[in-house]
């Protein structure tokens, strides 16, 4: 009976053990993409990266405005000094404002776009998962319209929408600007009458209806003061040159 | 005696055996939490990337400041210099903000109608839509594209592409088809980011006529519209951004 019973707790380690071994297989084979997990330490390493670069960031833009506030104040100077000089200067403002070089406030509104949350949709739905996500067509759209509903200046996450600038998806983000990317939620701001701005969505043939219709997040804010920085990358003309005696 | 002991040494090599594997049982859990994570880490990086990029971007608009600040330095001796220095800064900013003619090699893309012949008649598959043109722009401006203009219509930053009845609207005013859209930029990049194999071309050459021609110069209007800033104004104060 001795015996007996040493194999019955034999075999339960044993049990245990297939078990654990199991177990320890299993995990590997279903996370198959824990070679891409990082540890606690390396998202502390970014955060502090992060940091860092958001300070050099705020002091990056406080030389900027110092050195242009020092331009500027030679280019009053010079205009000060030539005839028409203070229409030129005010060309030039008009011209750096349309130009998206310079940061912009006013009234206007705040859309925010985010794919649907993923338990709402029903397992029957879900074979059309493309539906449920923000498209860069979707993006293209919204911004289309806020510009048809007379927006004077618009930003993506931050990232100023000058004429060239391009809203392409390269997998799960989408490409704003020249080099920008972003994953949702996609935070649009617009600077223009609010109201227009908002009801500008309403329009039967909005994009507004066809992607609350998939259950996306679309929300309209209207707010009574925009900030809208200033296009800070680099804009280069390689190709084209001013006509020759053009105005 | 015996067998007890041989009981107690299985027992015990079993339950080390027991142990490692609890341990690297634990081991993957801890992984495994780190998954959830991973998104998070993703974000992480991207904005490290985008305060990476857009911080080089900042230094080099600093230096170009900087630049020009010494070049102004330079010309205050004589007047005529300072002249010529706002004369340039002007010229280039419009140019930025689409108030000048331009002129450069490119493509010149026509959309037009496509007609099919039906009982010996033709009919017209689909007209352009407004989304159609959005989609070309946009993907000549991801090519690199300097300067756009649809039927002599210049595309700046406020401009929309919408419709209205049979009509689209470009810069408030109204057109249909056929469309010329003229790109100036890299003509061998601009083909062919709208010709790759299911690219623009491709999907809207089901229902639309599309042609693609490169040219060695072309000329691109400047913004014809008007434009009033009513509601935005520059931020004055500098230091109160965020």
């Amino acid at each position: 009976m001795k015996i007996r019973k040493d194999l019955l707790i034999l075999s339960f380690m044993a049990m245990l053990l297939s078990f654990f071994i199991v177990k320890c297989f299993d995990n590997q084979r279903i996370g198959y993409d824990i070679g891409f997990t990082t540890s606690v330490q390396k998202i502390q390493e970014l955060m502090s990266q992060l940091k860092e670069l958001e300070s050099v960031n705020r002091q990056l833009k406080d030389d900027l405005n110092q050195k242009e506030a020092e331009l500027h104040k030679y280019e009053e100077e010079a205009t000060g000094r030539i005839y028409r000089g203070e229409e030129i200067r005010k060309q030039l403002e008009q011209a750096r404002i349309l130009a998206g070089l310079t940061d912009l406030e006013g009234p206007g509104v705040e859309v925010i776009l985010n794919d649907r949350k993923k338990d709402t949709i029903l397992p029957s739905e879900a074979y059309s998962i493309s539906d449920f996500i923000v498209h860069d067509i979707d993006l293209l759209e919204v911004v289309n319209e806020l510009k048809a509903a007379g927006a004077e200046a618009i930003a993506i996450n931050g990232t100023r929408i000058l004429a060239t600038s391009r809203i392409s998806c390269g997998g799960p983000t989408i490409t704003v600007g020249q080099d920008q990317r972003f994953t949702p939620p996609f935070i649009i701001h617009a600077i223009g009458d609010p109201d227009a701005l908002a009801d500008y969505f309403k329009q039967p043939d909005s994009i507004y209806h066809m992607l609350t219709f998939y259950g996306l997040e679309f929300s309209i804010k209207k707010l009574d003061n925009v900030k809208i920085p200033r296009y800070y990358g680099e804009v280069n003309f390689e190709y084209a040159r001013p006509v020759e005696g053009g105005e | 005696m015996k067998k007890s002991l041989s009981a107690q040494l299985s027992i015990t090599i079993v339950s080390l055996i027991l142990g490692l594997a609890l341990a690297a049982q634990f081991k993957n859990v801890q992984r495994v939490g780190g998954n959830v994570s991973l998104q998070r880490t993703q974000e992480l990086t991207r904005q490290v990337q985008k305060l990476e990029q857009e911080n080089e971007a900042l230094e080099a608009r600093i230096q170009e400041y900087e630049e020009r600040v010494k070049e102004f330095e330079n010309a205050i001796k004589s007047e005529g210099q300072s002249n010529k220095l706002i004369y340039e800064e002007l010229e280039r900013t419009k140019m930025l903000a689409g108030l000048v003619d331009l002129q450069g090699p490119g493509v010149v893309v026509t959309v037009n109608v496509k007609y099919v012949n039906e009982w010996g008649q033709d009919a017209i598959v689909q007209n352009v839509r407004y989304d159609d043109l959005l989609k070309l722009v946009n993907e000549l401006n991801a090519a690199g594209a300097e300067a756009i203009a649809i039927n002599d219509e210049r595309i700046i930053a406020t401009t929309e592409i919408r419709n209205a009845g049979d009509y689209i609207v470009i810069n408030t005013n109204r057109y249909s088809a056929p469309f010329e859209i003229k790109a100036i930029g890299n003509p061998d990049t601009l083909e062919a980011a709208l010709k790759l194999l299911g690219g623009v071309a491709d999907d809207l050459g089901v229902y639309l006529q599309i042609n693609i021609k490169r040219v060695d110069n072309i000329r691109i209007p400047e913004y014809r519209g008007t434009f009033q800033y009513k509601f935005a104004k520059p931020v004055q104060d500098a230091s109160a951004k965020s």
